[in-house]
């Protein structure tokens, strides 16, 4: 293939697309990973990246509600989409009822992988608000932790979900 | 970091046949597409994006098959009420694909169409007795085929004529696979797999036939999905099915491990049949 058939076509894209609720219009090259556009373009440097395979889980974000991996995962292809990042969890600078039972159950050491189980848990807790461990170690295990074992996170994700049953009831 | 590319969004499946040809690719999830590109593997001039196309993540009976269109992930695979009615078997598969983001991203038509050797839809699709209908814009040089609706020709493969080695199907370039169709009704079935990494070192889906017989699919260990058919389940020697076929060998297990795991798990599998056959 030549340069010349490539020039023919633009090779970057206009996007409108909605980054934690923020609306955002951007041109962004055809090639751009989300990830890249996250933390490159936007200074969302939440979102990690490490084996760039789909296997680690460091960049995991929703789209729409669905999970995706960030690192294989096209920028354009967000556009007319909602995406939600590790920024968008806590409310007013407080954190919320994920991320404070991943503090108070140490389900974090050096927290490189964190935003990724944060994210997946946000998306098992959507679809089941009262998983069994086992769902919960199903649903996580394509997350990688180097540092904690696992077990803690499992019982973040299981007090998280709780407290959130619980929070629910009492506004009823 | 990925090679520069065109992009086309197309918004119906004709607009989409107009714009494929040899380096002019489909994609859907791109959790294969991608990874192949970030390795230099492939390089194309455009990418069409398939995601556009509402009719391609459709679910419904017809003829008395169920269709899948190519564009439903696993993960809407596994939880759509008439796949997990009318083939509980695929449903189940569905849902220990890969892992979470792989099942939401990534599709049963990307699947298919990549032919990675260690697929479980593959496996179970072929157990199935399923077929794939590809469709390309008439007057270009596809393959043989009957005429389909508005332009467009059309052909029919079940999966031991589409799948024809690692990496590598019968779909031509201007060819986009449009849905997988399941014959109705579906029988009692058992699919068991291991898995340690990321794709299975093994598969094996078997589906009742007829009053005693039954139709066996190992996938993942050999190139293509094998399959068997046996008139009375009694008669299957695991062993030697295990024997016949050329396992891969790679990290997860040598040919001779494998053959011996694949054997254990035709066992099982045709144990695990039995017991749901004579359930009532
Ligand atoms: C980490 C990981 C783990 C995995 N584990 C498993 C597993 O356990 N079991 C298993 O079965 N699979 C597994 N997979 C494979 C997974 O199922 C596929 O990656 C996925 O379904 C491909 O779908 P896609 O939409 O992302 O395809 P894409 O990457 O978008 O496309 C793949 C190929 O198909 C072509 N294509 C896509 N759609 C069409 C269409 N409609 N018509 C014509 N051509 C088309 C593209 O041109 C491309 O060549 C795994 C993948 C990863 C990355
Ligand atoms: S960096 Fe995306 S899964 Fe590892
Ligand atoms: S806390 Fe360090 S990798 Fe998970």
């Amino acid at each position: 293939m030549s340069e010349h058939e490539l020039s023919e076509q633009p090779l970057d894209t206009e996007i409108q697309t909605h980054i934690n609720g923020r609306p955002i219009a951007r041109r962004v090259r055809n090639r751009a990973t989300l990830a890249q556009f996250l933390r490159d373009d936007l200074g969302l440097t939440g979102t990690k990246l490490s084996c760039e395979l789909q296997v680690c889980g460091v960049c995991s974000v929703l789209v729409d509600d669905r999970p995706v991996s960030a690192c294989t995962y096209l920028a354009v292809d967000v556009d007319g989409r909602q995406v939600r990042t590790v920024e968008g969890l806590a409310c007013n600078g407080k954190l919320n009822a994920l991320q404070s039972a991943f503090v108070e159950n140490f389900a974090l050491q050096c927290g490189f992988c964190t935003a990724g189980f944060l994210m997946m848990s946000t998306s098992l807790l959507e679809r089941n608000p009262d998983p069994s461990e086992h769902e919960v170690v199903e649903y996580l295990d394509g997350n990688i932790c180097r540092c904690t074992g696992y077990e803690p996170i499992v019982q973040a994700v299981l007090d998280a979900a709780g407290r959130i049953r619980a929070a629910g009831t009492s506004d009823d | 970091m990925l090679p520069p590319f065109g992009l086309a969004r197309p918004r119906s499946v004709s607009a989409a046949l107009a714009e494929l040809d040899e380096d002019s690719v489909p994609y859907w999830g791109g959790t294969e597409l991608l990874l192949a590109m970030r390795m230099g593997l492939i390089r194309p001039r455009q990418l069409v994006d398939l995601k556009g196309i509402a009719e391609l993540t459709e679910v419904r009976i017809e003829d008395g098959e169920l269709v899948l269109g190519a564009g439903l992930s696993h993960d809407e695979v596994a939880r759509d009420p008439l796949v997990a009615e009318h083939a509980p078997l695929l449903a189940y598969a569905e849902a220990l694909v890969g892992n979470a983001r792989v099942r939401a991203q990534g599709t049963i038509g990307g699947n298919l169409c990549f032919a990675e050797p260690r697929s479980d839809v593959a496996t179970v699709l072929s157990a199935l007795s399923a077929e794939v209908r590809l469709v390309a814009a008439d007057g270009t040089d596809g393959a043989d085929g009957t005429d389909g609706a508005d332009g467009t020709r059309e052909r029919r493969l079940d999966m031991a004529a589409f799948l024809l080695g690692p990496y590598w199907t019968d779909r031509q370039p201007d060819e986009l696979l449009v849905d997988v169709r399941i014959p109705l009704p579906v029988t009692a079935g058992v699919y068991l797999k291991y898995q340690t990494v990321e794709r299975p070192t093994v598969g094996v889906a078997a589906v009742a036939r007829g009053a005693a017989g039954c139709r066996l699919v190992v996938g993942a260990v050999g190139e293509l999905p094998a399959g068997f058919d046996f008139e009375d389940v009694a008669s299957v020697d695991a062993e030697a099915i295990a024997g016949e076929l050329e396992p891969t060998p790679d990290l997860t297990g040598s040919i001779l491990y494998k053959r011996h795991v694949t054997a254990v798990f035709i066992r099982r599998a045709l144990a695990e049949l039995a017991e749901k056959v004579s359930a009532p």
